[in-house]
């Protein structure tokens, strides 16, 4: 008789249990779930639907602490080794080196020196004219410039497709720049670049993604840069590493001023189309 | 007694089809969760491109504005190495990266040439790289 009234009563309450335990294991998934979103993340409704828009905070502002520190530095000089991929004529990918200088005196004065296969140049910017120097051929051009660095940066880009060493980063609102419709951004990783631990900071725009391996400690000086073109199915990317940061090198304007040597021919900067 | 043994199995027989329907959900939602989890990563790049549809959109809908600059294209690789024979005219305005063989140093006015064979060529810098612009004959 005791038998017969318990199974029932079980029969009863074990599915009333696994009831209860179903919602503790689902709610507990959904818990997960929102663990793993970004630190923000936009939710628009809109007609067109859901839109989302993942932007670590965290990655946001390492990328501004880094470039709102180079660029309130009054001058400072690195080392840069810039990688270009390419694609030869037969589809197989190549890479081509080249290593510069890079000095910067703000708000008007820039020197680069480049060598590598195509180039074997300096560039000059003293606040009136940009000058680039070619070593080898002993030629030069020389053309007026902008009265400032961000303006000489777009002009000689615009107007000869010139572009300086990592020139993304040393614009003086290189934050608002790069930052401008950026629709990714996270904290990939603490990694070590030559011997600097660095945050690895991964961005996206359309069209053209970016990475960047800030300083962990101490001054947050970018170490390495990668912007990727997302446009192409090789997804190419020009690749430049920093080394020898000095944020306080011993300059005079005599180094932005260019002296054409003995026997050196004037050419000239072709325009853009 | 036998009516009762016949009902325990039943119930016992409800109650396992009932822990396997409620195993089974269960399961299906861990899967489910790791579904999500790998969807997620996916989806940024879905949703990014969403993003994009969504601005071009917007953007033609609304009046143009001055784009920011974008991040600075890497160079350009340079023009090809020359192919070409000195004793052929080539077109006025073909850019090589390098010169041909047999090539002859001719500044006039401090602006400097290359006379190589039948073609002049006028050196200049095209974007960062260094080229070799086929030209006229300069005038002295």
């Amino acid at each position: 008789m005791k038998t017969r009234r318990t199974v029932p009563i079980l029969g009863i309450l074990f599915p009333v249990l696994l009831l209860v335990l179903y919602s503790f294991v689902t709610s507990t998934n959904e818990l997960k779930d929102e663990s793993q979103k970004p630190i923000t993340e936009s939710n628009t409704s809109g007609e067109a639907g859901v839109e989302f828009s993942n932007l670590d905070v965290e990655a946001m502002d390492k990328l501004q602490n880094a470039l709102d520190y180079l660029s309130n530095l009054k001058q400072f000089s690195v080392k840069v080794q810039s990688t270009l991929e390419d694609m030869d004529g037969f589809g197989h990918r190549v890479d081509y080196e080249m290593a510069s200088k890079v000095v910067l005196k703000r708000p008007n004065k820039l020197r680069t020196e480049q060598h590598g296969g195509w180039y074997d140049q300096t560039f000059y910017y003293n606040g009136e004219s940009i000058t680039m120097y070619h070593s080898k051929e002993n030629v030069y051009a020389t053309g007026p410039a902008p009265e400032n660095i961000d303006e000489m940066f777009h002009f000689a880009r615009d107007t000869y497709g010139i572009s300086a060493p990592v020139s993304d980063l040393l614009y003086t609102n290189a934050f608002e720049l790069l930052s401008y419709e950026i629709n990714y951004a996270v904290v990939v990783d603490m990694e070590l670049i030559n011997e600097v631990e660095c945050d690895h900071l991964l961005f996206s725009r359309p069209g053209v993604d970016f990475q960047i391996w800030v300083a962990k400690d101490g001054a947050p000086l970018p170490y390495k840069y990668v912007i990727t073109d997302t446009t192409t199915p090789e997804l190419l990317s020009y690749t430049i590493v920093m080394r020898d940061w000095n944020i306080a090198p011993i300059v005079s304007k005599k180094e932005f001023n260019f002296k054409p040597p003995h026997g050196a021919n004037v050419i000239e900067f072709q325009k853009l189309d | 007694m036998k009516t009762y043994i016949d009902t325990n199995r039943r119930l016992f027989g409800i109650v396992v089809a009932i822990i396997f329907l409620f195993l089974g959900e269960a399961m299906e939602a861990q899967a489910g969760h790791m579904h999500r989890a790998t969807r997620r990563r996916t989806a940024v790049v879905v949703s990014s491109a969403t993003h994009q549809k969504d601005q071009a959109a917007a953007a033609a809908a609304q009046p143009a504005q001055a784009p920011a600059p974008a991040p600075a294209p890497a160079p350009a690789p340079a023009p090809a190495p020359a192919t070409t024979n000195n004793n052929q005219p080539v077109a006025i305005g073909t850019v090589l990266s390098t010169l041909p063989g047999g090539c002859v140093a001719n500044p006039v006015n401090n602006v400097q040439y290359y006379h190589c064979g039948v073609n002049f060529y006028r050196v200049v810098f095209q974007a960062n790289n260094l080229v070799y612009v086929a030209s006229d004959p300069p005038t002295q």
